[in-house]
């Protein structure tokens, strides 16, 4: 009996579960009063079911999964999943096999050079195979409901390459990515770091663009916690988030770096080579900064808008309603303030935040308040008209 | 039956085999990982898959394409709530380790029937779906007209249906060109 409320939190070995990894290494959970047991698990559809089901009380998330877990909750509400935290922005990244970065070199000595490299020079590489009667070229990603599937399929539809007929895209967990890619199954994937970074300094791909520059300061994971832990047991979850909240500001500081490079290095976190998980902590994930922790209904309304976009909903949800039941800043908000002077106080109001700016690499404007006529007004998209 | 167990250890492909001996014709392959050219090559009537496995990810996105499989999943011990979540989550069926053979070949067969079962009601969901959004696009285009040509309702809906004929497509599809090249005349997606 040690008096402590115990919690059982789920993660993907990724660098982004840093904040859980750090809260439970610097014993930021028991000084909260909170007995954690950080599980690692295999695959993001585990993560979604444990989390459904209450096996896990919270666990580090895809956002966009919280999102469709919840739109396919039962009646009661149950399997739907909170997001009272971000965990992240940025962190992940579009690579190719070093074959394919040749290919789009040949075609446009410069493409790579420029800043941000885009897909235009990628879809004559296409358009040149099909002449050629050559097969489709083959992208990953991480799961279907994941940054990691828009942020690929907006930056190739933003080249002219339609990421359902042009190319073929399949599913492939994390850490498997990189060898699939040396095996040659696939031409390029977007994933999360480390394995980015693995792939370049293992000379097996290229990295072309990065989170931070198809969207500065764009949402990535979130903590998904079951509604039964904030409805419940508030004062364990308010005590959660503010350690996890403490673990990611410690995670920001260049200070801590070696030591949180170290611990999730280990095995039984992420389990990649130390120099890989550095580089992207260096200048790509800020887990604290800039009020990145906070849950931003604008990043769920984008989410929304590209779930429109490619057909993965139809226009039988009220896009705002859900996102206002999955996303609870209110409930950070809150745990921000009990915790005294972490976060600049401006911050932690709603309307002294300011909107977050959502100008992705192409410039176009994101109107959260008109998500669906947003989705529907690309050149490329399964939106219904 | 072609069953594909998916699992890096050897003891639960062994299992199935011996739970579904008899049937014929019958083959059972055992791969560490989820390979996609393999599946394709193999084609199996159900792939069977530890809970613990990453491929689940990879499965799970199948779910609703046409290459999907009836996905049974192996879990270690029976944890509550957890069968009925994965199950609502496109799992057609899973096995608690530990299981006597004889039950293996009932549950392939609830898992595989249970598949064809989702896969018919998808199919029926996905064209009611489209049929009403179909329907919408004709309402839409209907007042577009009735805007335009100061048609009344009908006259709206008998020059849809014309334009239809006259070109051999369906009517929502005439519809949602309208609907377009309106929307390119008023300036939008220029």
């Amino acid at each position: 009996m040690s008096g402590l409320s115990d919690l059982r939190l789920g993660f993907i070995p990724l660098t982004d579960c840093a904040p859980l990894a750090a809260a439970q290494a610097l014993g930021f959970f028991e000084e909260e009063g909170l007995n954690v047991e950080l599980v690692r698990e295999a695959s993001w559809a585990t993560i979604r079911d444990k989390v459904a089901v209450g096996l896990l009380d919270g666990a580090h998330m895809l956002a966009p999964m919280a999102l469709s877990a919840t739109m396919s909750a039962g009646a009661g509400g149950e399997g739907a999943i909170l997001a009272p935290m971000a965990l992240n922005q940025n962190g992940s990244a579009v690579t190719v096999s070093i074959a394919l970065a040749e290919a789009i070199r040949a075609v446009d000595p410069d493409a790579l050079a420029r800043t941000p490299v885009t897909a235009a020079p990628l879809a004559k590489v296409i358009a040149d195979r099909r002449a050629r009667g050559q097969g489709p070229l083959t992208f990953a990603v991480v799961f279907p409901y994941s940054m990691h599937n828009y942020l690929l399929r907006y930056w190739l539809a933003q080249g002219g390459i339609d990421p359902d007929r042009d190319v073929r895209l399949v599913v492939i967990p994390p850490p498997r990515m990189v060898e699939q890619m040396r095996a040659g199954a696939i031409d390029g994937f977007c994933v999360g770091a480390p394995w980015n970074v693995v792939a370049e300094t293992g000379g097996v791909g290229r990295i072309l663009i990065a989170a931070s520059q198809f969207w500065p300061g764009g949402p990535d994971k979130v903590l998904g916690v079951t509604t039964e832990l904030a409805t419940q047991r508030p004062d364990e979850l308010r005590a959660c988030l503010r350690a996890v909240m403490r673990a990611a500001a410690w995670a920001d500081e260049a200070e801590n770096r070696e030591t949180l490079i170290e611990l999730l290095a280990r095995p039984d976190r992420i389990g990649a080579p130390p120099a890989a998980i550095g580089r992207a902590l260096e200048s790509e994930i800020v887990f604290h900064r800039d009020a990145a922790g906070l849950p931003r209904r604008e990043h769920g309304l984008w989410f929304l808008s590209q779930m429109t976009r490619w057909g993965q909903i139809g226009s039988e949800h009220d896009l705002q309603a859900l996102v206002d039941r999955v996303y609870r800043p209110e409930l950070y908000r809150e745990a921000a303030l009990s915790l005294g002077p972490i976060l600049e106080p401006a911050l932690a109001f709603a309307d002294a935040a300011g909107p977050a700016e959502a100008r992705l690499f192409d410039g176009r404007a994101f109107d959260p308040q008109a998500a669906r006529a947003y989705a529907a007004a690309f050149d490329i998209h399964r939106a219904p008209v | 039956m072609r069953v594909l167990v998916i699992d890096p250890d050897t003891a639960r492909a062994a299992l199935v085999a011996q739970g579904l001996e008899g049937v014929q014709p019958l083959e059972v392959r055992r791969s560490a990982v989820y390979d996609e050219a393999e599946v394709m090559a193999f084609a199996p009537d159900v792939v069977v898959i530890a809970a613990e496995s990453p491929d689940r990810d990879t499965l799970d996105s199948l779910q609703e394409s046409s290459q999907g499989h009836p996905v049974v999943m192996f879990v270690d011990r029976s944890e509550p709530g957890l069968a009925e979540q994965a199950v609502r989550a496109g799992v057609a069926a899973y096995v608690v380790d530990g299981l006597a053979p004889n039950r293996v070949r009932s549950i392939l067969d609830v898992a595989m029937s249970r598949f064809a079962l989702t896969q018919q009601l998808r199919g029926d969901l996905a064209k009611a779906k489209a049929d009403l959004e179909s329907r919408k696009t004709v309402e839409r285009a209907k007042g577009l007209l009735m805007k335009e040509r100061g048609l009344d309702e009908d006259g709206a809906y008998r020059l849809l249906r014309k334009l239809a004929m006259d070109r051999g497509k369906p009517i929502g599809a005439v519809a949602a060109d309208l609907l377009a090249f309106a929307g390119v005349l008023k300036g939008d997606g220029a």
